[in-house]
């Protein structure tokens, strides 16, 4: 008998452990879900509560505080949800709290954010209804984020090209080095202006010669009224006006681009890296300054040339006496 | 069989009393196709040793599995102390089992249990109110009875095979049954050790004044415990009468087992 | 001979229906044969721990250190304790306890009980004023059925301490974060149905194992024979059972 008896103890000994872990097991897990201890019941109301369930953890302020009892439909566009909080928690939680939706980590589980909010509110009473913000579903921050990363790839694709091209020319970083580039520009602007000037102050000036001469004033008038001789010198006139229009827009159009490449360099980037990727441009540039300067000087010479000319020259002569005589006068 | 001639049943020398405590009549048995016993009659009488002889498969065992409720007859009267064992409760059939014991062939002997456990079963099992005193008192009477006081507590498994035997009879006797039914009691023994068993078996039957039905097929057997002898052939009793009465038997299907 | 196969595993499986069906008549009327249900409960439950509390305990640490690679590639092996909770909450303990306890207790019952028929033993109860029925099989099946579930809460605990070694081996996690992780992730849903499909798979081992040694043939062959269908009838009927308990656990939606 003395036997049985210790294996009795045994025996009771074997089936009370294996009950207490049950049991353990079980409280432990009501624990975790709220069904001991008090609770009080908090509401709130959403548009899309995103996959929460009954069971889901409430965090206030990232405590945990309770478990969602249940989400109900209240009509077409309000779910509401109810929560189960920790009666203890009565004494924190103020009415201006705001419940929004978030998830346990990345993957996780969804879980309800109680946030409290800065200001003076009641503390919540049973069965309260809290504000609710509405979050951003991780789905759709995703979806953003997702496309926002394909933007941002390729714009640093676009860009390792860019600054990879940028290194490798040599014509680039020369422009980029050389300060007197946007000088040059700008006092070759500056002769074109002067050109177009004296180019137009010479047209006015053969206008008036020419109407002497068609008024038959001077000695030469006769020999000049030869009709072929007027005809060439009129279109001599009209591609000299041309040329004038020309300069004129092409002043323009340089002014703008000397600002630009003065921004860029100050700026060291933008629209010059795309303008400066052609290495050629910069031989074209510096060319096309050279001819323009090339041009006013040649210009110049002809200007010069016409003064000495003896079909010109009393002409020329009169018009330096009326500006010696304008001069005289206003003085 | 017309040839075979039917001795009357005789009363039994040492009896002054003629009860009747076994009686079958017509009993049927049959398993699938195969009927083992056919229209079986056999009566005994208190105080009466008697031996069911026949060869194995016969239908010895089925006969007293029948008498003893373990197996159900499918025709006829099994009585025991006048009551027909297929009629019986649950209840009722436990009451006739207390008085009627019965000797395994493989001795049925709990292997979990000691050997004091395996005595005091039957004891406990058939609901008798009875002191630890008066259970010890018995177990130990039982083991004296056939000699084996000092196994008391070992195993079964550490006995040899005539010890088993004689435990499983101490066992048996512990009820003090009116009626022993015994199953091939010397089957797996030795000659010498069966013998003992036998001699056994006799005494107790002249201590204990009890009746006992034997089922064997060994003559040493049949020549020192039988009163009265019954052949078991063709499902059917084909002769009873005692040893010497057989033994001078002219009749082949008899004269076989002697020979 | 298809046929007849057929016909026999058809009859075999009624007959062992109809076993059980006469355990649930008579588990409940007297009389109770309460000291042989206690034994019964300190061979079947107490004997079979430390096996059980072996394998759980192998189990839980095998699991852990074979789960942690394929976790650290996702980046989560933090919840590897997680993890290994619900595993072996779920499925891994009760299923591996019942198997053990299945080979261990479906095989000694079936050879116990088998060679009690051939012996002759269940005839001599009956003799003995005993319902054998009752005794041996009632006794067995009713302990088996109870015993199961407090060897799967016992063997869960043990594994669970294996696992909780077996992530120390490569990390550091203090005891109280595993078991605080353990728990935060499990549910009732967990728990519950685990706990209660243990019992059914403690009532299987049970009645297999009676009825394949209460209908053992005669022989030591036949006695040999009921032990080995008994373990191997009662493994198949386990996971068969396992089956079933997803599938009604998935209907109630407690998955």
């Amino acid at each position: 008998m003395a036997k049985q008896t210790i294996s009795n103890i045994k025996l009771g000994v074997f089936v009370i452990t294996g009950l207490l872990f049950l049991i353990l097991l079980l409280y432990m897990i009501g624990k975790n879900e709220n069904l001991f201890g008090s609770t009080f019941r908090l509401r709130a109301q959403f548009g899309n509560v995103q996959g929460l369930t009954s069971g889901n953890n409430i965090r206030y302020a990232g405590i945990q505080v309770g478990t969602v009892k249940k989400v109900r439909i209240l009509n077409d566009t309000l779910i509401e949800v109810v929560m189960l909080i920790e009666t203890k928690m009565k004494d924190f939680i103020r009415k201006n709290a705001v419940v929004s939706i978030g998830t346990d980590g990345l993957m996780g589980n969804h879980v309800l954010n109680i946030t409290p909010v800065a200001g003076t509110a009641d503390l919540v009473g049973d069965n309260d209804i809290l504000p609710v913000k509405k979050m951003e579903s991780v789905d759709d921050m995703m979806q953003t984020l997702a496309k926002t990363n394909e933007d941002v790839a390729v714009i640093a694709s676009q860009l390792k090209n860019t600054v990879l091209r940028i290194n490798s020319s040599t014509a680039v970083w020369e422009i980029l080095d050389d300060k007197t580039v946007p000088q040059h520009i700008r006092s070759s602007l500056i002769n074109v202006r002067s050109a177009t000037a004296k180019a137009s102050r010479l047209i006015s000036d053969l206008q008036l010669v020419l109407s002497d001469i068609r008024d038959g004033k001077g000695s030469l008038g006769a020999i000049i009224t030869d009709s072929s001789f007027a005809q060439n010198l009129q279109a001599a006139l009209l591609r000299i006006n041309e040329v004038g229009a020309d300069a004129d827009t092409l002043a323009k159009t340089i002014n703008s681009l000397t600002r630009q490449v003065q921004d860029d360099l100050d700026r060291g980037g933008g629209t010059a890296n795309v303008l400066l990727k052609d290495s050629t441009f910069a031989r074209n540039l510096r060319e096309s300054i050279l001819n323009i300067r090339e041009g006013t000087d040649g210009f110049n010479e002809i200007m010069e040339a016409m003064k000495h000319s003896f079909l010109f020259r009393g002409y020329f002569r009169n018009l330096e006496k009326q500006k010696k005589a304008n001069l005289l006068l206003k003085q | 069989m017309e040839t075979a001639f039917i001795i009357p049943v005789k009363p039994v020398a040492t009896g002054t009393k003629k009860e009747e405590v076994i009686r079958i009549q017509g009993l049927y048995k049959s398993f699938g196709t195969n009927q083992v016993l056919i229209d079986f009659n056999l009566q005994l009488f208190a105080g009466e040793n008697v031996v069911v002889l026949g060869k194995s498969g016969s239908g010895k065992s089925v006969l007293i599995k029948c008498i003893i409720g373990l197996l159900q007859p499918d025709q006829g009267l099994v009585q025991v102390f006048g009551k027909n064992i297929p009629d019986l409760s649950h209840e009722e059939l436990d009451k006739i089992r207390m008085k009627v014991g019965f000797l395994f062939q493989s001795n049925a002997l709990y292997d979990s249990m000691t050997v004091k456990e395996n005595l005091e079963f039957p004891l406990r099992r058939h609901s008798i109110r009875m002191e630890q005193q008066e259970v010890d008192e018995l177990v130990l009477n039982a083991l004296d009875d056939v000699g084996l006081a000092h196994t008391i507590n070992l195993m079964p498994a550490e006995l040899s095979g005539g010890m088993r035997k004689r435990i499983a009879l101490a066992r048996t006797l512990i009820l003090r049954p009116d009626i022993i039914l015994y199953d091939e009691p010397t089957t797996g023994l030795d000659p010498i050790t069966g013998k003992e068993i036998i001699e056994l078996m006799v005494d107790i039957q002249k201590k204990y004044k009890s009746s006992s039905l034997i089922i064997s097929h060994d003559m040493n057997c049949v020549r020192m415990a039988a009163d009265r002898v019954v052949m078991l052939i063709d499902g059917k009793c084909y002769v009873q009468g005692s040893y010497d009465e057989l033994k001078r038997s002219a009749d082949p299907r008899v004269k076989e087992y002697f020979e | 001979m298809q046929i007849k196969n057929w016909k026999n595993w058809f009859d075999e499986a009624g007959d062992m229906s109809r076993f059980a069906g006469r355990f649930f008549s008579q588990w409940f009327r007297p009389r109770y044969e309460v000291a042989e249900f206690f034994r019964q409960c300190f061979i079947i439950g107490y004997k079979s721990l430390p096996l059980v509390g072996l394998t759980g305990f192998i189990m839980g640490l095998v699991l852990t250190m074979q789960l942690r690679p394929s976790l650290i590639d996702y980046g989560v092996e933090s919840q590897l304790p997680a993890m290994v909770g619900i595993a072996i909450v779920r499925e891994i303990g009760p299923v591996i306890a019942a198997l053990i306890f299945a080979g261990k207790i479906g095989s000694s019952i079936g050879a116990e009980l088998g060679s009690m028929k051939v012996t002759e033993q269940i005839d001599a109860m009956e003799v003995s004023g005993t319902n054998p029925f009752k005794y041996l099989v009632v006794t067995r099946v009713l302990a088996t059925t109870l015993m199961l579930p407090v060897l799967v809460m016992l063997g869960d605990a043990i594994s669970l301490y294996g696992s909780y070694l077996g992530v120390n081996i490569r990390g550091v996690t203090s005891f109280q974060l595993f078991w605080t992780q353990v728990f935060d992730n499990l549910s009732f849903s967990d728990v519950l149905p685990a706990f209660i499909k243990s019992f059914f798979f403690g009532f299987a081992v049970g009645v297999v194992g009676c009825y394949k040694g209460y209908n053992s043939r005669k022989g030591t062959e036949g006695v040999g024979r009921s032990a080995n269908s008994a373990v191997v009838l009662s493994s198949i009927l386990i996971f068969i059972i396992d089956l079933i308990a997803v599938q009604v656990t998935d209907i109630f939606e407690l998955n």
